[in-house]
């Protein structure tokens, strides 16, 4: 880790910069910053549609539905909790659910398959 | 007197650090995944809890006292601090619990008690109704109070087991939520509903009693909220009129004689665009924002609490002076939905300057998980007037430094640089109406790390020659390491 000042825009900024694995965290003026590469495993583009994936690291506090159930949009599938507060994964669109990737109490990282919807 | 404290995090440390000024023996309680945090460094002794160890776990916390020869405990914020069933375990044990008795906590900490014993004494209250654990029950009053209502959980705090409704179709849902959140929280899952007050400002009063007497130690105003948790407050509430800031603070006496209250509490209020004020509940416990009144009065709370428990006499009230703005540093994304975030702390680096205060709950290289409050640190600042206090409190997150984990520092200088904070229209509901968008990355500084991560780029920033960098073609200059 270290401090450097850099020139941006014609005005020098306090830079903190760290290494990360693969990649770099950057720290200037009270923002902060990751760069490299992806630190969960990203969806291709077919997946993102069917796919619902853990937003954040946290405990699994509800399962609302089971493979081939049909759900309509905004339905609450599972209910993430993590830090005490609970988040609620709702379906994105119509559909019938063609697997569920976890169980109540389960520990899920973050991008973690949760559901997966039928095409 | 040897004190056990029965928390975590920052709140563990700023009480750790009261008692070693006081120079009581203390002993610190740590679970699994807290081995390496600063507040088990920081003790005198440290008790592991054990694999199946939590902070919420009684007797594993009673034994860790019995083992220690601890003769007290201070249950901090969260965790145990409002259960009576703690209290009384601690009491049967021969402990002192530093804190309110179980039955004035009983009478004021429960949502449910509190509001009757308010109507009694004549304090006006949020409309609402108490008995809605069953959903039909829940239906029949929120049809008669008329949405968008709250349901909050009855032994609950810190906006744990807290929902909106806005409408009848999202009820449900909501009620089986805020129960589960409830019982996981504070193993109650009573709930009581209230007509959602919107716009207001959220402003609540310091007490402190030792069971006879109560001294009232000002005012803060702590609007600014996410998710029913409070991201910014101040005091005193200058926004407010003096009168009903005075009126308030009556109630709020009044309340806490008529319990015997002892120790440190906080009544919580909602005033009105028409400046009428509506009590809200209250909190038997150090509340988190506890610094900002400290800043101000110049009274150390957690010392007050410890005296207060061996018996001393109460402070006296005090005129306040200046004012002092806190901001809470969580690790979440308040860009992407206020998501909590984890991962290692890989670099720090705290402001140091005049009227700046910083309690910290985190170390470097320590790894924030998803087991515990996404709190990491508050920074408070005190200043002459509100303004100075801003400033100070801006120029120090600015200054601050928090590698490795998202959190919400940005967003904190965005909101006190905000035309409305600057004008303290601050009101429960302003965060949510604004659009907060991410500020961009400057040029130069992203093009210099990405260069930098290129393989080309090696050695890396630290090392002792630093010729390759592409900082030093920048045009930079490294100042150290």
């Amino acid at each position: 880790m270290s401090w450097a000042w850099l020139s941006v825009g014609g005005k020098q900024i306090r830079v903190a910069i760290v290494r990360a694995g693969e990649g770099v965290w950057v720290g200037w003026s009270g923002q902060s910053k990751y760069f490299g590469p992806e630190r969960s495993p990203r969806a291709s583009a077919e997946a993102v549609e069917r796919e619902v994936r853990a937003p954040m690291t946290g405990r699994v506090a509800l399962v609302g539905v089971a493979p081939g159930a049909r759900v309509r949009i905004n339905d609450v599938l599972v209910v993430l909790e993590a830090m005490k507060m609970e988040y609620r994964l709702a379906a994105p669109r119509d559909g019938v659910i063609e697997s569920v990737g976890c169980k109540e109490g389960d520990r899920v990282d973050l991008g973690h398959v949760l559901v997966t919807l039928a095409p | 007197m040897k004190v056990l404290v029965a928390n975590r995090g920052e709140i563990a440390c700023r009480i750790l650090r009261t008692l070693e000024e006081m120079a009581i023996p203390s002993v610190a309680v740590f679970t699994d995944t807290d081995r390496d945090a600063p507040h088990v460094s920081l003790a005198d002794d440290a008790v592991d809890l054990g694999a199946a160890g939590e902070y919420l776990a009684i007797p594993a916390i009673l034994k860790a006292a019995g083992k220690s020869g601890a003769t007290a405990i201070h249950p901090g914020y969260g965790f145990l601090s409002q259960s009576t069933p703690f209290v009384r375990a601690c009491t049967a044990a021969g402990l002192t619990f530093i804190g309110p008795s179980p039955e004035a906590m009983e009478a004021l900490g429960d949502k449910r008690g509190s509001r009757s014993m308010a109507e009694r004494l004549g304090i006006p209250v949020v409309a609402g109704a108490q008995e809605v654990d069953q959903l039909s029950r829940a239906e029949e009053a929120a049809e008669r109070l008329g949405y968008p209502v709250l349901l909050k959980a009855a032994g609950g705090g810190g906006g744990r087991g807290m929902r909106l409704v806005r409408g009848r179709a999202e009820l449900r849902e909501a009620h089986a939520a805020a129960r589960r959140e409830g019982m996981a929280s504070f193993a109650d899952d009573r709930l009581i509903l209230e007509k959602y007050l919107s716009p207001a400002r959220h402003v609540e009063i310091q007490i402190l009693g030792n069971g006879r007497d109560v001294v009232a130690l000002g005012e803060r105003e702590c609007s600014l909220q996410r998710r029913y948790q409070k991201l910014i407050e101040e005091a005193p509430a200058a926004q407010v009129s003096v009168s009903t800031r005075k009126a308030m603070s009556d109630a709020a006496l009044r309340l806490a004689c008529e319990a015997g209250y002892r120790s440190a509490g906080t009544v919580e209020f909602l005033v009105a665009a028409d400046g009428s004020y509506h009590f809200l509940e209250v909190n038997t416990r150090l509340q988190v924002e506890h610094p900002i009144t400290e800043m101000i009065t110049g009274i150390d709370i957690v010392r007050a609490q410890i005296d207060i428990a061996q018996g001393a006499a109460l402070p006296s009230p005090v005129a306040p002076r200046g004012h002092a703005i806190e901001a809470r540093l969580n690790a979440e994304d308040p860009y992407r939905g206020f998501l909590p975030q984890v991962g290692p702390i890989l670099m720090l680096h705290w402001p140091q300057r005049p009227g700046v205060r910083i309690d910290a709950g985190v170390c470097e290289g320590q790894k924030v998980g998803s087991e515990y409050d996404s709190l990491l640190a508050k920074v408070i600042a005190w200043g002459n007037d509100r303004e100075q206090a801003r400033r100070r409190l801006v120029e120090a997150l600015r200054e601050l430094v928090l590698l490795g984990v998202v959190t919400n520092q940005t967003f904190l200088i965005q909101v006190l640089e905000s035309e409305f904070f600057r004008s303290g229209q601050t009101t429960t509901t302003i965060l949510e109406s604004h659009a907060w968008p991410e500020p961009p990355v400057p040029e130069g500084l992203s093009t210099a790390a990405r260069r930098w991560l290129s393989p080309a780029a090696s050695p890396a920033p630290g090392g002792s020659s630093s010729g390759s960098s592409p900082w030093d073609e920048l045009g930079g200059f490294r100042v150290g390491s």
